[in-house]
């Protein structure tokens, strides 16, 4: 035991990098050999069926707070979000709080219009890049509230009954910081309704909201984009172009059963030490 | 410029080429996982100075020119009197720049006093409302859905907080009911740690999930690649840097 236990204690770190790289990468090649299954959470189902729930015509807006450092977990969420309203012909208006954020909405619209079913999706008349200004999202809301139109300076026929921010039906903040708490703070004043999806770093600072009902909803991470993925296979999206969130979920869980694994271990050798009142 | 431009199609915009280079600075930025080495700091330099001059000629195309060089060009042709707020916004934006002067340093803390009174005097007031709203909905549940999760809950929020708090209480000793209010306050605070901590580990594997998953996609250029930087830090390693640095020793 002891011997096992000094093993242990002297194993050098990078073997366990490498482990953990390894479970990262291999369920990538073996995708049969994890299946997947998981329940989907009461947070997402709702920005799910409120999306669902509006009509043809009706107006979200999505408030892309996030670039590419931050792309694995959220440009699945966005990408879900903006097919299940396209699907539904309603019409969606991106909104690019950060200046590098752009170029990552603007290809991943590119690349759902190579998708089957939107081919015929066009800039200006179903979706548009509101782009980025550079005032604070404050300023910005209170200007949408004040003329929507002319906060962005653009044209399109997607503007036909928008009138002020109110209009709008729906919104969802994407972001890896506390920036939804700006709309959040905004709420009382507007009293507009939102979702929002969050990095996992950041979704427990905003489980609070959801309880006040300040949000209505929230994608927790990978998990949530993964959650989100689902949903829209149930109801009939092709599987083949919206599993990049669900193809990394098997590598989250077995990455994540090793460091389980390591940290029993690193416990294992503490306690022994203790029990036995040496070091090894 | 025809030659520019095709070199540059052929290149840095060539999809094949993308792809190598997204697995090589991938594997080169992972390389420091095994020891700190030139390779990396190759590509974290790289990864700077990209995002710096990105940066810099996004934030001229998309706000120095459309917002500033547009508006003043236009009012030099057609003159209206609130096109001098814009010049006025120049002038008091760029006095940031007398930071770099130690004597005239004080001219840019107008700017800034500026943005701490519109920041206070704009936020403090939503601020406000917005706590008062949630604090008085964190209460709604215990008497609209009376359940018995609901009710635990709303107990282990406001006797959780104080707790909590009374762990940070040290007028008195932490004994009798104080200690053991304080215990039951530092387990809380444990347990927020905890699940905070797992949600980061959570996200920074989905982080590297996402690089795993390119590399997972470029099968061949990843095992060219890999092998490649192995034998370089071999060779590195055993003829070159023989001696270990501080992060050598930090790593171990």
């Amino acid at each position: 035991m002891e011997k096992f236990i000094y093993t242990l204690k002297k194993l050098d770190k990078r073997w366990i990098y490498l482990l953990i790289f390894l479970s990262c990468i291999i369920p990538f090649w073996f995708p049969d050999m994890f299946p997947q299954e998981f329940s989907t959470s009461k947070e997402t189902q709702r920005v799910y069926d409120i999306i669902n729930g509006l009509n043809e015509g009706d107006a979200i807006f999505i408030d892309w707070a996030f670039d590419p450092t931050l792309q694995a977990e959220l440009l699945p969420m966005a990408e879900q979000t903006i097919k299940q309203a396209l699907d539904k012909k309603i019409r969606v208006f991106i909104y690019y709080p950060l200046l590098t954020g752009i170029s990552l909405g603007e290809n991943l619209l590119e690349n759902i219009k190579k998708e089957p079913g939107y081919e015929n999706i066009e800039n200006g008349v179903d979706y548009i890049h509101l782009g980025y200004l550079p005032i604070g999202v404050d300023m910005v809301l209170f200007s949408m509230y004040s003329d929507f139109k002319a906060t962005f300076g653009k044209e399109g026929k997607i503007f036909e009954g928008i009138k002020t921010f109110g209009d709008i039906k729906y919104m969802v903040s994407y972001a890896g910081s506390a920036h939804p708490e700006i709309y959040i703070s905004l709420q009382p004043r507007f009293g507009f309704k939102m979702g929002a999806g969050v990095t996992a770093v950041v979704g427990p600072d905003m489980v609070p909201y959801l309880q006040t009902g300040q949000l209505d909803g929230m994608l927790f991470g990978l998990k949530g984009a993964a959650e989100y993925e689902n949903l829209r296979i149930k109801s009939g999206a092709e599987k083949k172009y919206n599993q990049k969130a669900n193809a990394g979920m098997a590598s989250l869980n077995l990455s994540h059963i090793i460091m389980f694994l390591f940290i029993g271990l690193g416990n294992l050798v503490y306690f022994y030490e203790r029990k036995y009142k040496k070091s090894i | 410029m025809d030659t520019v431009n095709f070199i540059i199609d052929n290149t840095i915009l060539n999809p094949v080429v993308q792809r190598w280079m997204s697995v090589l600075f991938t594997i080169m930025m992972l390389s420091f996982l095994y020891r700190d080495n030139p390779l990396y700091k190759l590509g974290e330099n790289t990864f700077l100075g990209i995002s710096l001059g990105f940066g810099w000629v996004w934030s001229w195309n998309r706000i120095i020119v459309p917002y500033l060089f547009v508006p003043l060009k236009d009012s030099y042709l057609d003159f209206q009197p609130y096109d001098l707020t814009l010049v006025l916004w120049v002038i008091i934006g760029s006095t940031m720049f007398f930071r770099f002067s130690r004597n005239k340093g004080w001219i840019a803390n107008y700017w800034f006093a500026f943005v701490f009174a519109y920041v206070a005097g704009y936020s403090i007031p939503i601020q406000v409302q917005a706590l008062f709203i949630q604090g008085a909905n964190m209460m709604k549940p215990l008497f609209e859905y009376p359940t018995f999760f609901e009710i635990s809950k709303w107990f282990v929020i406001i006797f959780g907080t104080f707790a909590g708090l009374m762990y940070f209480f040290f007028s008195k000793p932490h004994r009798g009911l104080l200690g053991k209010t304080a215990r039951i306050g530092i387990l809380i605070l444990m347990i927020n740690f905890g699940a905070s901590f797992g949600a980061t580990v959570m996200g920074r594997i989905a982080l590297f999930i996402g690089r795993a998953q390119v590399l997972a996609d470029n099968i061949v250029p990843s095992i060219v690649i890999t092998l490649s930087i192995t034998v370089y830090l071999f060779i590195y390693f055993k003829y070159i840097k023989k001696e270990p640095g501080l992060d050598d020793e930090l790593m171990h």
